[in-house]
């Protein structure tokens, strides 16, 4: 009884004390108002917040052990911190100081085109056992130890003739293969570096010659791969070659040609850079594309092209078709495809983007369509809601393709990159290490512009939301 | 004991990571009888897959082990030749990654003719390879068989 009365008691005395406080808080209607009206010039308008300035971001992820993500700075702290693989991507720390324009990647490592005061116009980080990364010493000049992977971008000093400004030096593009660099830069000089030993670096092969610890950086003018009046627009590695492709649409190539492809209509390896011919001699080809051994080319109409290695039936699919074809020549099996707006060759398989924005897969490989692992040669298409289009973005589109190896990719018009395949160490950069069957967005904080497709890695480059 | 020859092809010894589990693998289930570094020559090579000539993938072959120094070693354990061959998986890289994904070719391997590894198929093509690779070792192996046999 006594408890029941205490807690009665008690209410009371709070009810009084909220009627004392409304009273004293007794306004008019105006004064409401002021009180209540916002200070507009107080009002904090958001802004995003910004770690830098710059235009584009890097995101990097899949195999790590090597270097060629470049996001360690320390090998000691790495092997408490890091396992082998990075499945998510990850912003690399580099291009936070900055300004990268173009990445490129091969087996192991990766170049950075970069936009910078000091001059320097490309780094690498990575597998340097062939120098692909130029000739690297530890910080000490006096101590010339060449490091055989570089875990964290390290300038590459391009060679200068006399009255070559950095601008000149400037980056046009770029692209690596399985151990060797091809760089184009603004003024139509090309660099290559790495390994030769097919003839890739587009010099003559000089026997048992040692890659690593090499300081030469091969220069080529473009005046002499494809005369005075054109340049080269495009550099496209293969594994073991490289090609170059001219404003005027025209191809050279040189390399290994074992499985015909450099195109050069033999099966040799060339240290000198030669014109292709065949179905695309009088082509004016606007778009190469190759990751392994299988090439694919794209005119101007929108009709692809292709030699090289096709052994999962990825160029012809016709009852005598060889496995190797060493000349260019025209597909029959895209021909059902309409107009080709982009093209991908990867190590078994085959991409293409039409100008409906839908994607295309054929050859050996997980192609996208469900939980197999399948082999045909009829090209067909994955389906747009795959990419993103729905009821409430139904102008979603892809606008570019790529891929590596072993896995696709494929960018839609909102900047959401899409990956499926094989997921060697994780370069699918979809959380876990199990392959994926159909075209999976990944978690990128940006705007997808450009991914470099190597062997066991994927790095893109990205513009910030806003 | 079976003896077997295991040869680390140009692109893997250039790769220092996979060089280094590659070896750990190795040193985990054979003895390792002898070593070292070769350059595999147009004439070496032509030997070596002697078996092989006539076939489409023949010139890419040989071509492609002269692309850099190899790394050889005689390798010995019990059944030495299946356990290699199984540590290695399918020739083929591109199938191997789906079929057998953990194995050293599919880790390692980067297409069907750049596949990481080559281990011989049967005894005696093991002791061809070896005797072409190793010539000096010849003694060894005819001594341990005399020593068999008495």
């Amino acid at each position: 009884m006594i408890l029941g009365y205490m807690v009665f008691t008690g209410n009371t005395m709070l009810k009084t004390q909220r009627i004392v406080l409304g009273i004293s808080r007794s306004y008019t209607a105006k004064a409401k108002r002021i009180v209540l009206a916002q200070d507009k010039t107080k009002i904090k308008e958001y802004s995003p917040k910004t770690t830098d300035n710059h235009e584009h971001r890097v995101y990097v992820w899949g195999f790590q052990e090597t270097g060629a993500l470049g996001i360690q700075t320390n090998v000691k702290k790495a092997k408490e911190r890091y396992t082998e693989m990075v499945h998510h991507p990850t912003r690399l720390q580099f291009s936070n100081n900055n300004e990268i324009t173009d990445v490129a990647a091969g087996y192991g490592f990766t170049a950075y085109a970069v936009k910078r005061d000091d001059g320097e116009t490309l780094f690498g980080s990575g597998l340097n056992t062939d120098s692909q990364l130029g000739f690297q010493v530890k910080g000490n000049p006096n101590d010339p130890a060449n490091l055989d992977v570089i875990i964290y971008p390290t300038a590459i000093k391009l060679p200068r003739v006399q009255g070559e400004t950095d601008e000149d030096m400037r980056v046009k593009n770029m692209s690596a293969g399985r151990a060797h660099l091809v760089v184009l830069t603004q003024n139509g000089t090309i660099f290559t570096l790495g390994n030769n030993s097919y003839g890739q670096c587009g010099r003559s092969i000089i026997e048992e010659e040692r890659y690593s610890k090499s300081a030469l950086i091969h220069r080529i003018s473009q005046e002499d791969i494809c005369g005075k009046e054109d340049e080269v627009v495009q550099v496209e590695c293969g594994q073991d070659h490289s090609m170059f492709l001219t404003k005027k649409g025209r191809v050279y190539t040189c390399g290994w040609g074992a499985d015909g492809q450099t195109g050069q209509g033999n099966y040799h390896t060339a240290g000198q850079i030669t014109l292709i011919g065949g179905d695309i001699e009088k082509e004016k080809i606007v778009r190469l594309s190759c990751s392994s051994d299988c090439v694919l080319a794209l005119n101007e109409a929108g009709d692809a092209f292709g030699w090289g290695n096709s052994e999962y039936g990825q160029l012809d699919d016709s009852e005598l078709a060889e496995t190797q074809i060493n000349i260019p020549r025209a597909l029959k099996l895209t021909k059902s495809l309409g107009k080709i707006k982009d093209v991908a060759a990867g190590g078994s398989f085959c991409m293409a983007l039409n100008d409906q924005g839908l994607v295309y897969t054929w050859g050996f490989g997980i192609l996208g369509f469900g939980p197999f692992v399948e082999q045909t040669s009829k090209p067909q298409h994955l389906l747009p809601p795959l990419f993103g289009r729905n009821d409430f973005s139904n102008e979603t589109t892809v606008v570019s393709i790529g891929c590596g190896v072993f896995h696709m990719g494929a960018v839609n018009s909102d900047g959401d990159l899409f990956m499926w395949g094989k997921n060697r160490f994780g370069h699918l950069g979809l959380g876990h290490k199990k392959d994926q069957f159909f075209p999976f967005k990944t978690a990128i904080n940006g705007k997808v512009t450009k991914v470099a497709y190597g062997v066991d890695h994927t790095i893109a480059l990205c513009k910030s939301f806003f | 004991m079976e003896i077997t020859l295991a040869l680390i092809k140009p692109h893997v010894l250039r790769n220092t990571y996979a060089m280094q589990q590659i070896r750990a693998l190795i040193s985990q289930n054979f003895t390792v009888l002898d070593q070292k570094e070769v350059c595999i020559t147009k004439e070496l090579s032509e030997r070596f897959y002697a078996e092989h000539k006539g076939k489409f993938f023949y010139h890419r072959l040989t071509s492609f082990m002269n692309s850099g120094p190899c790394y050889a070693l005689i390798l010995q354990s019990e059944a030495c030749i299946q356990k290699w061959r199984s540590l290695l998986g399918p020739t083929k890289v591109f199938r191997a990654v789906y079929s057998d994904p953990n194995c050293i070719r599919a880790l390692y391997g980067l297409s069907d003719t750049r596949n990481a590894c080559h281990g011989s198929d049967s005894e005696a093509s093991a002791l061809r390879e070896i005797s072409i690779l190793f010539p000096e070792f010849d003694a060894a192996v005819g001594s341990r068989q005399a020593k068999r046999k008495t």
